[in-house]
């Protein structure tokens, strides 16, 4: 992807979808490569891909031999160094350059990793997983240097908890984590200690009636570069939960105020909110999701009010947005797009 | 079992009171078989079994067993990708692994570990071909094994059973259906086996409705009224008997009995460990009294688990709805085996359908009955038994496909029952199991 200076000044009028390429399994993450045009995915066949951005057919290339043992659903990219987590519970660092293994750590958690998170000096993977423990682990030796719980294993109705999302703020200071259940902890990243903790009830339904089950949760969360705002993105309240057809939801904080900014439900794009992030000066987000279509939008944070939106070719489930918030990539359902903003 | 199932062929009166008495037609099927002896098949030495249930002693000794089923009905259709037909690595396979059983060679989905080292006591058919894929003609074709006939109203798997193997003097009900969530509710049919085998049916609570007796009525006033109309009843029928009659006083007993089997919904009655062992959930606390009403003597109880029905987020619908099933029939199991049960009671798992082998864009499985999987546990069952193939990404069967009709001969083979056994309604013979349709040899005891 083609990086630029960051203005703070611009704001997304337009959202647009240069292009879309098929992929041959379904892209879970995305992370930058060192070459510029050059990305990395994670993905349902298992593996870590290679993709040239800048190609007009990009394909997708596995980075080595080695595979996850499941779905690869987080990636993190430290100078030459990849790491990857999956939904076996492994931890695979990764020569980017040549896609050997440098390390694995089998079981680095017992159940599947949803998300890994780096810190901005590039010292710390984050990991959450549905065992309900958030982990932070050194990214030179692999070890992990600090384990957390304070999720419940279980939902208030007797079925297993996941915990779907971690973000780092940008200063490194706080990292936080979003549940199944709608429940976002702020921790103090060097201590652990609780700094924060929000409640998103909306975003988790539960049917005790029609289908005797559940759906939703917090899917996606990003602090402003300042760290004083947090965003945190799922799905509204669904009333037939065979489907994601809940209006797709956003909850903006004033965390440590406990405070909440903005509410917004969108119900002509629906579905769960994957992947938000901030633009330059902290002026707008954006957000990424779908049902089984997808869709990139981009909001105000001071209300919450919509700049402007598209729908994106399916699900999307990753996005990577440039230093300038002018693009971004969107990793979805069998695809990958680029998008103007 | 009732006096007058004595051979093939009864006769039933659809309108009446559900009183059969024996028929005297021959056989289409036998006809068929008849006109087929002496083309040598590979099938007439697993076959034998089968005929064996149509030999009387073999059906006293079966009817002393009193045989029980209980459905663990899978509402919505649960992923055999998921559950017994798992193909991990696959585009098709989803993110789950393929875990060992207590049956070497047999891998189920690891979101059924409890399941797993219960293997040897289920067998698993995964070559399930049943075609329709819609929800409510599916479910009626699963329930009663056959598409429904314009002139024929066809009774469920539950009114079979409750009219084979239920008894005129049980006190307790023949059949019990819990379906508590709506989705897919469906209450299920007696058809042409009349009212006297519809199920007791709860949706809104786990106890029946309006079976206990009146606050302003004591109990002594409660009996006395009882043994005077008995009394009553006794010198009319004495001077005028009939078929009406008799079922009047069927009726006024079998309340009396459902009246005394309050107590059996009463899971408070349990032992806390007991109890703890189900879990504290809604279809943990069902199993549990499934499995009261089959100690008590129950022939056929359906717990329908709701939803399954996964377009999206097939995956985590699955961990949750797969956790429960695992824990509670696993603990269903152990607890029919501990009191000397299993052996005499059938659980199934099944539903309407399977899913499908593409994920869809919401990480979802749509609608699928060309190859999906259901199970069968306990009485009659040869344990430790993987049944049929379907292809590497699961698409279609391979191999031992089965219908609907296969599988309804094959529980009803597992309970003693001889699923040629037919109904003479009217004139037409009606086969328990479809036309056509042969029990599942290998996965029978």
């Amino acid at each position: 992807m083609q990086q630029t200076e960051p203005t703070a000044a611009r704001t997304p009028d337009a959202v647009k979808v240069v292009k879309t390429h098929g992929l041959p399994a379904i892209p879970f993450c995305i992370a930058t490569a060192e070459s510029p045009g050059e990305a990395f995915v994670g993905m349902s066949d298992f593996a870590v891909h290679r993709i040239d951005l800048g190609a007009d057919k990009p394909e997708a290339s596995p980075i080595g031999e080695a595979r996850h043992g499941s779905y690869v659903t987080g990636i993190v990219r430290v100078g030459g160094t990849i790491v990857s987590g999956g939904y076996d519970g492994a931890l695979i660092w990764w020569d980017a350059g040549t896609g050997s293994v440098v390390r694995r750590v089998e079981g680095a958690h017992a159940k599947w990793i949803r998300r890994l998170a780096l810190s901005p000096d590039g010292t710390r993977v984050a990991s959450v997983a549905d065992d309900m423990r958030t982990r932070l682990w050194d990214v030179a030796t692999g070890g992990c240097v600090a384990d957390w719980g304070d999720n419940d294993v279980k939902t208030p109705h007797g079925y297993p908890s996941m915990l779907y999302a971690v973000a780092f703020s940008p200063d490194g200071r706080f990292l936080a984590t979003g549940s199944k259940t709608g429940l976002v902890l702020v921790r103090d990243a060097a201590s652990g200690s609780i700094a924060g903790r929000l409640e998103t009830p909306v975003m988790y339904t539960w049917d005790p009636k029609a289908r005797n089950h559940s759906i939703g949760g917090i899917r996606s969360l990003a602090f402003s570069s300042d760290a004083t705002l947090l965003a945190v993105g799922g799905m509204g309240k669904v009333g037939n939960i065979d489907h994601l057809e809940g209006a797709s939801r956003i909850e903006l904080f004033e965390w440590q105020a406990q405070s909440r900014r903005a509410e917004i439900e969108d119900t002509k794009y629906k579905g769960l909110v994957e992947a938000l992030r901030f633009g330059p000066g902290d002026g707008w987000l954006v957000a990424a999701g779908g049902d089984n279509g997808g869709f990139v939008s981009a909001y105000a944070t001071s209300d919450g009010r919509l700049l402007a939106q598209e729908k994106v070719g399916n699900h999307i489930h990753d996005i990577l947005l440039a230093a300038d918030g002018a693009s971004l990539v969107a990793v979805g359902h069998q695809q990958i797009s680029t998008v103007t903003l | 079992m009732h006096p007058d199932h004595t051979g093939r062929g009864t006769t039933v009166h659809p309108q009446g009171s559900g009183v059969a008495q024996p028929g005297s037609g021959i056989s289409r099927r036998r006809l068929l078989a008849m006109s087929a002896a002496g083309v040598a098949s590979p099938l007439v030495a697993d076959m034998s079994a089968i005929r064996l249930l149509r030999s009387p002693a073999f059906a006293a000794e079966l009817r002393k067993q009193e045989r029980r089923v209980i459905l663990l009905w899978l509402a919505g259709g649960a992923s055999q990708f998921e559950t017994w037909d798992p193909k991990p690595g696959v585009k098709t396979g989803g993110p789950f692994r393929a875990i060992p059983t207590d049956v070497p060679g047999i891998h189920i989905s690891e979101l059924l570990p409890g399941l797993a080292q219960r293997m040897r006591h289920t067998a698993v058919i995964r070559s399930l071909n049943t075609k329709i894929a819609d929800h409510g003609t599916a479910a009626e074709l699963m329930e009663c094994g056959r598409r429904n006939d314009p002139s024929v109203r066809f009774p469920d798997i539950g009114a079979i059973v409750a009219r084979e193997l239920g008894r005129l003097e049980s006190t307790v009900p023949d059949y019990v259906s819990l379906y508590t969530s709506t989705e897919g509710r469906r209450k299920g049919t007696s058809g042409f086996l009349g009212a006297r085998y519809s199920p007791m049916f709860l949706s809104e609570s786990m106890t029946p409705p309006n079976i206990l007796r009146l606050e302003n009525l004591t109990d002594v006033d409660h009996h006395d009224r009882a043994a005077l109309r008995d009394a009553l009843a006794r010198r009319f029928t004495a001077e005028s008997r009939s078929l009406a009659v008799d079922s009047h006083l069927s009726a006024y007993q079998r309340v009396q009995g459902m009246m005394a089997s309050a107590d059996l919904f009463d899971i408070g009655r349990e032992p806390e460990s007991v109890r703890a062992r189900y879990g504290s959930t809604q279809f943990g606390e069902q199993c549990l009294i499934a499995r009261r009403l089959v100690e008590a003597g129950v022939p056929f109880v359906k717990v329908a688990r709701a939803w399954w029905d996964s377009h999206g987020q097939n995956f985590e619908t699955h961990q949750e709805l797969c956790a429960d099933l695992d824990h509670c029939m696993s603990a269903l199991l152990d607890d029919l085996r501990a009191r000397g049960l299993l052996e005499h009671t059938l659980v199934i798992t099944l539903g309407e359908f399977g899913r499908t082998p593409g994920i869809n864009a919401s990480l979802g499985r749509d609608h699928f009955a060309s190859a999906w999987s259901c199970s069968l546990s306990g009485a009659g069952v040869r344990g430790g038994v993987a049944y049929g193939k379907t292809d590497k990404e699961g698409h279609t069967v391979v191999e031992g496909e089965a219908s609907a009709g296969d599988l309804f001969a094959t529980i009803l083979a597992s309970l003693g029952i001889d699923p040629e056994h037919e109904y003479m309604l009217g004139s037409r013979p009606v086969p328990l199991a479809d036309f056509g349709s042969e029990p599942i040899t290998e996965v029978l005891a």
